[in-house]
């Protein structure tokens, strides 16, 4: 027993460098980022490497956080992937369900058109995601955003959920059901629960798209105070006259921040009452 | 499957009937609309609003919107910036509802959105007086098909800098260059660098030999005996060059000073000063031809869009003369050393012993500025192809050139 | 709920309304802008051509096209496997028994994922690859070896690709596979080690079998978007001004060079419609079983 146990320990030693070590290699080019974000000169690449910068400075947070609007930036990035969040989980994952669970006519064409339309090049497709937005009458406004966000992240939500639900035994609901747990509770007490984990990364997911999103939205979207931190972040670096590596890379980094933090925070509740018997966070 | 067809086909219908072909006709109610609304508006007195994209450097937008903020409260004029700028216009075209009413950009986009026929002529806002104190390279710059269509605000062109500490004095003659860099390139130290296979600045040396990229007729020029040439002779510089010619390894080596000289824009010129380099700003050397190397130049200005020019006419007006003058073209000069396209800032003492702006204007007669014809868009990607080709994957000279010429003539038709 | 069709339509029409909105209706309308003559010639009075943008579409399908053609599905099958190689022994050492830093680890590990992709291509070229100064070439000089010109020459600079492929791609793989393992029951792995079943018995009968139909759609999904790779081949070797000489265009970005770029909107729509039409097909007959596996 005894052997076993510190067989067992040796392996999670192990396991623990080689996880270190994997995120170590993984986080070299943020690092990199991040030594030319507090480095005074302005050059995001140096003759000379240095891992820490010889001359260390916090100017570029300090620029960013208090010269630029970086609240403003912040605010209407959270409110757009909380919006987009809210719509693609609350259109999506209905849907996933009654895909999973029920049989009807028209299913299976339905789904397989949901699976070969990720085939098309969607980016092409701008000018006629202009022209329905402008219809809609939703040009330079958050709403049409989140449409557009919606519509390209629904598919990827649809099928995780439903991939999910359907490893979901249908057993423990009918179960429920016979102890006359009726429609609602069925899915708040017992179905929601399960399939937590996925609804989260579904989210996560989904926040990350719009957090990251540049492309449409400086199309769609005109005038500094509607700017994301995505759009702010390119226009940092855009073009040849703008070009200011270390503010970027500061931006870089405090872009990314928040979201890591929110995929930390959330990880606590990843755990689905499937894999009860399984590792806790 | 035959099912299947059927629906697609009737879908198409369906869109075809919302947008179809016979898109045209909402178009224009949709514009006359707006106009007789916005008419009103310049009736009453409620003020106009003047949207300007832009997508400058932040000083020269603040330099701009400081001078028309003086026409304030009856016109407020608002310099926003706008991300991906030509690909944004390209969508929105001159709708209303959702395109500025003017925009900032150099003139090389002329042709594509005039052709497109969002595009207003200057010379519908403004008489040919208001015009008359401009540089005439500046103006015929944003000129298409006959039409003005660019108030021009400053000019700019690649200029041959060196690191005093590090070049004595700048060579004459490109020969001499090359000698110097034949001797003196040394694993961590360059005598010259550039952006050796970026169009926009190999340009200056397929010009230089009489070449060109593609010339009014819309004929491409990719395998003219002198482009050719140009390209074998250019290409023993590449060589002492790093090999990637890259924005950022070129600016990089040479704010660092591992590098003695480069041909750089103005813009880089405020970066390389705070860098602490004792800068140097030479005529560009001399080819064995006799002709010096001979630059694209680019004429920034601002283009009015077809909606609002039949809208607010004298507000316009009224804009584009507070911008066009000679009190906005010594701001420039003064905040960021743009050389003003007003001939009239010339005489303003700041301005004439700007080393800069006098040696951009000394070149002025040796400049190309970019053709403005729509075909140019397909012709900076596929030099930019060719350079590669020849610089980088080291191909006959030759026939990379025919190929990219054919490559090049292959596009122009598929614009079509 | 087995039973009401009507149900059914009803719970997931809002679902079908936005993706038929936002993705169907687009599509459609790209289809029949390639019937047109629309570009910048003919912006607004552009009328239809019938299927003149299809025959010139043959022009953009030329020599250059298959060996862009070939090297994409070369490019698909390599991303795929690393990623889903990587992606798999990640997540199954996360779900190691007893690993405390877990949550440490998997924020770690994402970070790539949460980075904007444009930043992380750019950090890639100018801090790693880059010849005069990447972190690789700093190495090599300091162990006396020569500067290699990564993505100039068309091995190194497809291998380089699929290394920053994968650095991008991996933390959404592992934590899609994450998930799926969270949803298989721990009672079946405990009757496995009852049986004697080593590591790769125990993950090859249990974990694979177990999470396989759950990300099968992911699976697809994702070997969709690599074939559609645009950005990391684009901004890595053949942004406009700074082309590093390789070419290994993939089926996009070779359309793209051939056809978007002419800002003739028929034609490239047509363009773009074909690569769709081809793609489908090539999904038709690669995996006529897949698709059964989805629908269980």
């Amino acid at each position: 027993m005894t052997g076993k146990k510190i067989k067992e320990k040796v392996k999670l030693i192990l396991l623990n460098i080689g996880f270190i070590l994997l995120s170590f290699l993984t986080l070299i080019p943020i690092l990199y980022a991040f030594s030319i974000s507090i480095s005074g000169s302005n050059s995001i690449i140096s003759t000379e490497f240095h891992i820490l910068p010889k001359t260390i400075t916090m100017d570029n947070y300090i620029t960013i956080l208090t010269e630029r609007p970086f609240g403003r930036w912040f605010v209407n990035s959270l409110l757009l992937s909380a919006l987009t969040v809210l719509l693609t989980m609350l259109v999506a994952v209905p849907a996933a369900y009654v895909f999973s669970r029920m049989r009807f006519v028209g299913r299976k064409r339905t789904l397989y058109i949901l699976l070969v339309l990720n085939a098309f090049p969607a980016i092409l497709s701008m000018f006629a995601i202009y022209r329905i937005i402008k219809t809609l009458n939703l040009l330079n406004s958050y709403m049409g955003l989140v449409f557009i966000y919606a519509g390209s992240m629904a598919i990827f939500v649809f099928w995780n959920m439903k991939g999910y639900f359907d490893s979901i035994p249908e057993a423990i609901e009918d179960a429920a059901r016979i102890d006359g747990v009726n429609d609602r509770q069925l899915i708040t007490k017992i179905v929601m629960p399960l399939a937590r984990p996925s609804i989260i990364i579904s989210s996560v997911l989904v926040v990350i798209y719009v957090w990251n999103e540049y492309i449409f939205s400086t199309v769609f979207l005109s005038g500094a105070e509607k700017n994301t931190l995505a759009v702010a972040l390119y226009s940092l670096q855009a073009t040849d006259y703008t070009r200011n590596w270390p503010l970027f890379s500061a931006a870089a980094i405090l872009t990314t921040l928040p979201v890591l933090i929110l995929f930390f925070l959330v990880q606590k509740y990843m755990v689905s009452g499937l894999s009860s018997g399984g590792v806790k966070g | 499957m035959k099912k299947k067809i059927a629906m697609l086909l009737s879908s198409l219908l369906v869109v075809s009937m919302l947008s179809g072909c016979g898109s045209e006709a909402t178009v224009n109610t949709e514009s006359n609309v707006t106009t007789t609304t916005e008419n009103q508006n310049t009736q009453t007195t409620e003020p106009v609003n003047i949207t300007v994209w832009h997508c400058a450097d932040a000083t020269i937008a603040d330099t701009l919107q400081k001078q028309v903020d003086a026409l304030a409260p009856e016109i407020v004029v608002t310099f926003e910036r706008k991300e991906n700028m030509s690909d944004a216009l390209k969508l929105v075209g001159d709708d209303p509802e959702s395109a500025p009413d003017m925009f900032m950009w150099a003139h090389d986009k002329v042709g594509t959105f005039a052709q497109m026929g969002i595009l207003s002529p200057i010379t519908d806002v403004l008489t040919e007086d208001d015009l008359a104190d401009f540089l005439p390279m500046t103006l015929s710059a944003g000129e298409y098909q006959g039409d003005k269509y660019q108030l021009p605000l400053y000019y700019e062109a690649l200029l041959f800098l060196y690191n005093k500490d590090l070049m004595e004095t700048a060579p004459e003659t490109t020969d001499e260059l090359l000698e110097l860099m034949k001797n003196e390139t040394t694993a961590d130290q360059y005598v010259f660098v550039e952006q050796h296979s970026t169009s926009y600045n190999a340009a200056a040396w397929i010009q230089g030999f009489g070449g060109y990229l593609i010339n009014e007729n819309r004929e491409p020029g990719l395998n003219l005996p002198q482009t050719v040439e140009a390209m074998e002779y250019h290409k023993q510089f590449v060589s002492y060059m790093p090999a990637d010619g890259e924005y950022n390894t070129v600016t990089t080596l040479f704010t660092e000073g591992k590098a003695a000289s480069t041909i750089g824009g103005p813009w880089l010129v405020p970066g390389i000063k705070e860098a602490g380099i004792d800068l140097g700003i030479a005529p560009m050397p001399v080819l064995p031809n006799g002709t010096s190397l001979t630059p694209f130049s680019g004429v920034q200005g601002v283009h009015v869009l077809k909606h609002a020019a039949e809208t607010k006419k004298e507000a316009l007006a009224e804009v584009l003369k507070v911008l066009g003058s000679k009190e906005a073209g010594v701001a420039l000069a003064n905040a960021a050393s743009c050389a003003p396209a007003n001939s009239k800032a010339y005489e303003d003492a700041s301005v004439s012993e700007n080393q800069m702006i006098m040696a951009l204007k000394t070149m002025a007669d040796n400049v190309v500025p970019m053709p403005n014809i729509p075909e140019m868009d397909v012709m900076w990607s596929v030099t930019d192809d060719l350079l590669a080709a020849v610089n980088k994957r080291g191909e006959n000279v030759q026939t990379a050139c025919d190929a990219h010429q054919k490559e090049a003539l292959e596009q122009i038709s598929a614009m079509q | 709920m087995k039973r009401g069709k009507k149900k059914a339509w009803f719970y997931s029409m809002p679902f079908l309304i936005i993706v038929g909105l936002m993705i169907v209706v687009p599509l459609l309308y790209t289809v029949e802008i390639s019937f047109t003559n629309m570009s910048i010639y003919h912006w607004k009075d552009y009328q239809c051509v019938g299927l003149d943008n299809y025959k010139k579409a043959l022009l953009a399908f030329d020599s250059g096209f298959l060996p862009a053609f070939l090297r994409t599905l070369l490019w698909t099958v390599s991303s795929m496997a690393l990623q889903l190689i990587f992606g798999f022994f990640i997540a199954v050492g996360l779900n190691a028994k007893g690993l405390k830093l877990r949550r440490v680890y998997k924020t770690l590990l994402i970070v790539p994922w949460a980075m904007p992709a444009y930043v992380s291509i750019l950090l890639w070229r100018m801090g790693i690859f880059n010849t005069e100064f990447g972190l690789f070439n700093q190495i090599l000089k300091q162990i006396g070896g020569k500067p290699v010109n990564f993505l100039s020459t068309n091995g190194m600079a497809f291998i380089s690709c699929l290394v920053v492929n994968l650095w991008l791609g991996v933390p959404y793989m592992f934590t899609m596979m994450d998930g799926a393992m969270q949803s298989i029951d721990r009672n079946i792995y405990e009757s496995a080690e009852l049986d004697g079943a080593g590591f790769w018995k125990k993950h090859f009968y249990v974990t694979i079998p177990q999470i396989l139909p759950i990300l099968m759609p992911v699976i697809i999904m994702a070997t969709f978007t690599a074939f559609k790779q645009f950005d990391i081949v684009y901004l890595m070797t053949m942004q406009t001004g700074s082309k590093t000489g390789a070419d290994i265009n993939t089926v996009i970005t070779y359309v793209y060079e051939k056809a978007f770029i002419t800002s003739n909107y028929g034609y490239s729509s047509a363009v773009a419609f074909i690569v769709f039409l081809i793609i489908l097909v090539l999904y038709k007959t690669m995996n006529r079983r897949e698709f059964s596996i989805s629908e269980q």
